[in-house]
């Protein structure tokens, strides 16, 4: 269990890591200039930090959550709609598990 | 006529005024109602990790930045990995980065304290509807401390109810709850998809993340996994 003094100094934090990235776009531009290849590095890595939770978390855990992420990314390249694909994959999920597999 | 012109010239530079700051809350509100089972979802998982109703808000409060949070949650133990939380949470809200620079040639032309309070809240949701806002000729960067501050509200609110109402739930696996960040995360990349040539980036994220689950410390697979695609992209796009 973390105790809750640990717990509000690390999502202060946090907080402090997080408002840096929100000003630091703006405050950056107004000294350098983002070459397409920072861009591209910076794009890449975006959409690599939610792969390299997806993956190993996904391979780590049942059979009912890789059946949940299928689902998920079949709805998700159909329809486009993130929050669909969510719904459908808990909904899997929770179907499975209701299921007792 | 042509005085009419001149008259309304001075509408044409940037500005950060409260008829603008209304403006971005009332018109993101058809956008914001979708971050709700977010909220929800976000609650009810930091429930199921045995964290506090009054952390999960509080992190919903200050952070404010929903995937990040939901990437927190794996690194949820005492005693808390801070050095790897903060690259973790870094990494995952970077993409800031990039929504910041993309606003500065607007920014830039307001007084500090209107950019700073049009950057405090800025998130994915505010940031697409600002930046189709700007093209439709909106030049009142009100609106983007305005949809903030909405969604800012929407977020804490489904937080709560998720957190609170999470703890009655008991076994939240029987809901799906346990799938619901990866299989958003998993749809969010799969809607990222933009062809052929984001294989090979794609696929040293994976598998460095993958290998690294097995030898790094907890949590830094992602640092390593984020840092690997950014640098095959780089090296192959840039």
């Amino acid at each position: 269990m973390v105790d809750t003094v640990a717990a509000v100094a690390a999502v202060l934090l946090l907080t402090l890591i997080t408002m840096a990235t929100r000003v630091g776009g703006v405050w950056i531009m107004s000294y350098v200039k983002i070459t397409p290849r920072i861009e591209a590095f910076l794009k890449y890595m975006a959409v690599s930090v939610l792969i390299a939770i997806v993956v190993p978390t996904t391979l780590a855990a049942a059979p009912r959550i890789w059946m949940a992420v299928a689902a998920a990314a079949v709805v998700a390249a159909v329809t486009r709609s993130a929050l669909s694909a969510m719904l459908v994959g808990a909904a899997v999920a929770a179907v499975v598990k209701n299921l007792g597999m | 006529m042509a005085e009419q012109t001149t008259v309304t010239e001075p509408a044409q530079i940037p500005r950060f005024t409260a008829k603008g700051v209304w403006r971005g809350c009332v018109e993101i509100a058809p956008i914001a109602v979708f971050i709700i089972p977010f909220g929800i979802a976000f609650g009810v998982a930091a429930s199921a990790k045995g964290i506090a109703p009054e952390v999960s808000i509080l992190m919903s409060i200050a952070i404010y930045a929903g995937a990040s949070q939901f990437a927190l949650l794996d690194l949820w133990y005492a005693p808390l990995p801070l050095a790897t939380l903060a690259l973790t949470v870094l990494a995952v809200n970077a993409r800031h980065i990039l929504l910041g620079a993309a606003l500065a040639p607007w920014l830039l032309q307001i007084p500090i304290k209107g950019r700073l309070a049009a950057l405090i809240g800025l998130s994915d949701g505010s940031f697409a509807y600002a930046m189709s806002a700007r093209e439709r000729g909106e030049i009142d960067a009100g609106i983007l401390f305005g949809s903030g501050i909405a969604m800012w509200l929407i977020w804490i609110a489904s937080t709560a109810v998720g957190a609170l109402a999470g703890s009655f739930l008991g076994d939240l696996t029987r809901f799906g709850f346990d799938a619901v960040m990866v299989t958003y995360f998993a749809a969010v990349v799969v809607g990222q998809w933009k062809g052929a040539k984001d294989l090979y980036p794609w696929l040293a994220a994976a598998a460095v993340a993958v290998i690294g689950t097995y030898v790094l410390p907890p949590g830094w697979h992602i640092i390593a996994g984020a840092l690997a695609g950014g640098i095959v992209g780089t090296w192959r796009h840039g």
